[in-house]
């Protein structure tokens, strides 16, 4: 059992791992997952005893682990340049031919013949190592890792840069092999993940987030999600060039309240209220429970019966003056948990986001091609591309609040409200929701308001904030 | 005042029944420019006066309520609703004389007290809308000549009617033009602004009559919607127990059985409905319904007869006059039958199961509705009007036994519909008594004991046609073609 308890590891003040809890159990292959930066094979590295161990223990790990990774492969060349540079006499040096290479550390002749012959690098034996180009040298690599007769097998990429047939023999091999050896193995593609995977590590920030097993279907689809949503090159879909809102003055805020209450008869939610939001102009809104942030958010929305009785200016209309609600509703993008209640449908995903454009709970209306196309592009973008037509109602209520969101977003409005957008999430589920979001702040030019209670729940690029007190 | 139908020669009788039209989403182009600006007064701050006000203002309307003085001095439950919602409250004589449209949206029994008091303090030309027909129909009211008078009826209660509008769409709305009081011709207009202004047109609108709405709603109220379902669930239950069902499963096979049942019937009709069912339990209820339906068609006629010519709310005038003391005494009647006291178990049961082991039920249904419809045509009402009284509105009220079985049904329920329920209870249940004997559980709880689903050709041809032949199937696809093209698209 290898363990890792508490290690925090710096790589030459580069990069830096912290507080990595993680066990690998006799019989499991892992792999780790994360974005680009993450820290996946800096994880592997250590396993491989690289790094400078700053806190925390590493225990367990056996003697031989052989690990293949772009690294690694970049340190034997280096080497064999060195080498080169070093020699002191005055001949042109052609480095170590690659047969030597794969002799260093062999421990399996016989296999090491059968894979120079089913990888092709037969005809290449002889030639210096440097020469190879970056798939025959990760061969090579590859090679030498497996007949070294490791106790662990790390592979950082290990199908990166290999050829079609290459990369299918060797799933096949790596299948066969995990009978006998575990494995760890690094990708950035989720969907190559080979058959035999029985846990995943999912990395962000350098940090270790989420362990989970494979047998756990749920947690491994959002966790696929979520690395979809952090890798995936997609954009935010435009909005619909053929339902264009109607235009808002430039100048103007897009909502300001004066001197805003909400009472009951038995008490006053907050009363005197002044607040502007500005187009551009993202806010968060903070405050305990029952300190009226879904009140105040209703007013501007216009659920809030009472809208009607204060001086609330929005999108152009000062309210209470003639205007429906449908006027305001077309403006604004709207997320919220009672919203989620309300919206008990078994219309199909597709239909909920196009709902947004109509800003309906369900479909009341034909929608046209576009909007249809654009309903597809979000569902690419959440990762759902295959589940257009489920009943939303089926779905867990993580990719609910994403379709809901994505829904919100659907018409691009000037404002998109997001109450407390990771409630009742779990920590996935919130992390889904955030990389979402992030990326919504980051690509469009919609006005954010953001209500949370939940400080490491902040998103980048929200800068005002209004806090609400009992 | 006299019953005002019956103050009517035959030939506008027959023309008055024979209103109802469904119209078409184009008719509402104007959306609600016809209410526009004008000062909209809601007397009533119940479920339906409440809700609809709530449409109404975020259609951009003015809205406010007038109250009675106690009730604003008391700040009663109305007063509340009114204020915490942030509408204007006042007193009738503060509100009514500048008001341009006063909404009735009191229970009916109060229509009497409630229009004689506002009538003197409402301005000349003004409109007065009702949501029910009876005042005017039933106990003759007599509006002043220059009020234009009109009905808007959602065909929902409140909650729903607000639920629908707040996710954009709306719930199916009837509306009708006084023609004794349209002085000025503008009642047509303001009820379509009206109905837009509720977001019943997204759902679709009925044109009607208030004589056609008054003479059909009382009907289907009293006999499939609401009394079918009470009687067939108590002589379901009986039945059930006798037969030695578990009690738990026979209160559940009944209270969520009517639901699951008529939403076949609401997609497809009794030709749905009964397609649910496999061949040969389709050919048993066909041979039940046919048998209930020769049974209780004296009692259907009897129900519609008494309604035309207002002995029904004669009747119902008098025990409101004797401070309900029937309809209280039958209320609490129903909480203590059995049905009522047996909470449903939790055994789970399958959507096709009700169907399967409530072959009774089917037959139940299908023989309310036809028997309703076939009376309210053969009476003058239109098809379309019966289709929408008997047929349409059953899964409502089998959604309501669902939520709240039949005591609870009952009180949700108008006071009209339930004293006309409890009235074909009564007769009812003691009319089928000797076909219940032979009713064992293969029809009601357990379902048929065959070997296979072996049936006779032609008897299944003749059953099948039967079904699909009958007037309700034909109207019935032509509404529900209309209702499709504007409902939901699920």
């Amino acid at each position: 059992m290898i363990c890792l308890d508490a290690l925090s590891v710096d790589f030459d003040e580069r990069f830096q791992l912290h507080d990595i809890n993680w066990t690998i159990q006799p019989g499991e292959h892992w792999l780790i997952a994360g974005a680009n930066g993450s820290g996946k094979s800096a994880l592997a590295a250590v396993l491989a005893g690289e790094g400078t161990h700053l806190s925390g223990t590493l225990s367990g790990v056996p003697d031989r682990v052989a690990l293949v990774s772009y690294e690694r492969q970049a340190e034997l060349i280096e080497a064999e340049r060195r080498k080169d540079d070093a020699d002191i006499m005055d001949v042109v040096s052609e480095g170590t031919p690659v047969a030597e290479i794969i002799d260093a550390d062999c421990h399996d002749p016989d296999l090491a013949q059968t894979l120079i012959d089913t990888l092709g690098l037969r005809p290449l034996m002889g030639r210096a190592f440097r020469k190879l180009s970056t798939g025959e040298t990760r061969k090579v690599m590859l090679i030498r890792a497996l007949t070294s007769q490791p106790d662990v097998l790390v592979l950082d990429e290990p199908f990166d840069g290999l050829d079609h047939n290459s990369m299918a023999w060797l799933q096949d091999h790596l299948s066969a092999l995990a009978e006998v050896m575990p494995m760890v193995i690094v990708l950035n593609r989720f969907d190559e993940c080979p058959d035999f995977i029985t846990h995943v590590a999912y990395l962000e920030n350098g940090q270790l987030l989420h362990r989970v097993d494979r047998d756990n279907e749920r947690a491994y689809a959002e966790l696929y999600q979520l690395l979809h949503l952090k890798t995936s090159g997609l954009e935010i879909p435009a909005a619909d060039p053929a339902a264009r809102l109607p235009a808002l003055n430039p100048d103007a805020p897009l909502v300001r309240l004066t001197g805003a209450s909400v009472r009951y008869a038995e008490n006053t939610v907050f009363e005197d209220l002044n607040w502007t939001i500005e187009a551009n102009q993202s806010w968060q809104l903070s405050g305990p429970n029952g300190s009226g942030k879904t009140c105040l958010l209703s007013l501007i929305t216009g659920d809030h019966p009472q809208c009607y009785v204060n001086d609330i200016m929005a999108f152009g209309f000062q309210r209470g003056t003639g205007e429906s609600i449908w006027q305001i509703k077309q403006f604004i993008g709207y997320v919220s948990t009672a919203l989620q209640w309300e919206y008990r449908v078994g219309t199909g995903l597709r239909n909920v986001i196009i709902s947004g454009f109509y800003d309906s709970i369900g479909l009341y209306t034909k929608s046209t091609d576009t909007q249809k196309a654009i309903a597809d592009e979000w569902l690419a973008l959440l990762g759902m591309s295959e589940r257009a037509d489920e009943p939303f109602n089926t779905l867990s209520f993580g990719d609910q609040r994403l379709v809901l969101i994505a829904r919100a977003m659907v018409k691009h409005p000037p404002l998109l409200i997001l109450d407390e957008p990771c409630l009742g999430l779990d920590d996935m589920n919130r992390q889904l929701v955030l990389a979402l979001v992030e990326r919504i702040c980051l690509d469009s030019e919609t006005t954010v308001l953001y209500v949370n209670h939940r400080e490491q729940d902040r998103v980048p690029g929200i800068d005002n904030h209004l806090t609400l007190t009992e | 005042m006299a019953n005002y139908f019956n103050t009517l020669p035959l030939r506008e009788q027959l023309a008055e029944l024979g209103k109802c039209r469904f119209m078409h989403l184009d008719e509402f182009d104007e959306g609600v420019d016809a209410l526009r600006g004008k000062k909209m007064v809601i007397i009533g701050c119940g479920a339906q006066g409440l809700n609809q006000g709530l449409n109404l203002r975020d259609s951009g309307l003015d809205v406010s309520y007038a109250l009675r003085e106690q009730a604003i001095a008391q700040q009663r439950q109305s007063w509340k609703n009114a204020t915490e919602n942030g509408f204007t409250v006042g007193t009738y004589e503060e509100l009514l004389p500048t008001a341009d449209v006063v909404l009735n949206l009191t229970p009916d029994k109060q229509h009497t007290n409630v229009v004689n008091t506002i009538m003197p303090m409402m301005k000349h030309g003004s409109c007065l809308s009702y949501s029910h027909g009876f005042n005017i129909v039933e106990e003759g009211m007599q509006v002043r000549e220059d009020i234009t008078v009109i009905m808007v009826a959602p065909k929902c209660p409140g909650s729903e009617v607000r639920a629908e509008y707040v996710r954009g769409f709306g719930v199916p709305t009837l509306i009708a033009v006084h023609e004794a009081n349209d002085p000025n011709g503008e009642g047509l207009a303001l009820a379509k602004a009206y109905a837009v202004g509720t977001g019943g047109h997204k759902a679709g609108v009925l044109m009607s009559s208030f004589i056609a709405e008054v003479k059909s709603d009382l009907m289907g109220e009293q006999t499939i919607l609401c009394g079918m379902l009470q009687t067939g669930s108590l002589l379901c239950f009986d039945k059930m127990m006798e037969e030695g069902i578990d009690p738990g499963y026979a209160s559940k096979l009944i209270q969520y059985g009517w639901e699951t049942i008529t939403e076949a019937l609401k997609y497809g009709g009794v030709t749905n409905m009964m397609d649910r069912l496999s061949n040969p339990a389709k050919i048993r209820a066909f041979e039940l319904a046919q048998e209930m339906k020769d049974i209780m068609r004296p009692l259907y006629w009897k129900h519609q007869d008494d309604i035309m010519t207002g002995t029904f709310s004669k009747t119902m005038m008098a025990d409101w006059a004797n401070d309900d003391s029937e309809l209280l005494g039958w209320r609490a009647e129903t909480a203590e039958t059995a049905f009522e006291k047996t909470p449903a178990g939790d055994t789970e049961i399958s959507e096709q199961e009700y169907f399967d082991n409530g072959i009774l039920m089917v037959a139940m249904v299908k023989a309310g509705v036809e028997l309703a419809f076939e009376t309210m045509t053969s009476a003058g009402i239109i098809a379309e009007s019966a289709y929408y009284e008997s047929l349409h509105e059953t899964p409502l009220i089998a959604n309501t036994v669902a939520r709240k079985k039949l005591y609870e049904m009952n009180a949700t329920i108008s006071d009209t519909a339930e004293y006309g329920c409890y009235l074909y209870n009564h007769a009812c249940v003691p009319l089928l008594g000797d076909f219940m004997k032979g009713i064992r559980s293969d029809v009601i709880g357990k379902g048929l004991d065959v070997a296979d689903n072996a049936v006779d050709n032609a008897r299944l041809i003749e059953v099948n046609d039967a079904i699909r032949s009958h007037p309700v199937e034909a109207i019935g696809g032509v509404l529900r073609g209309h209702m499709a093209d504007m409902k939901r698209i699920v």
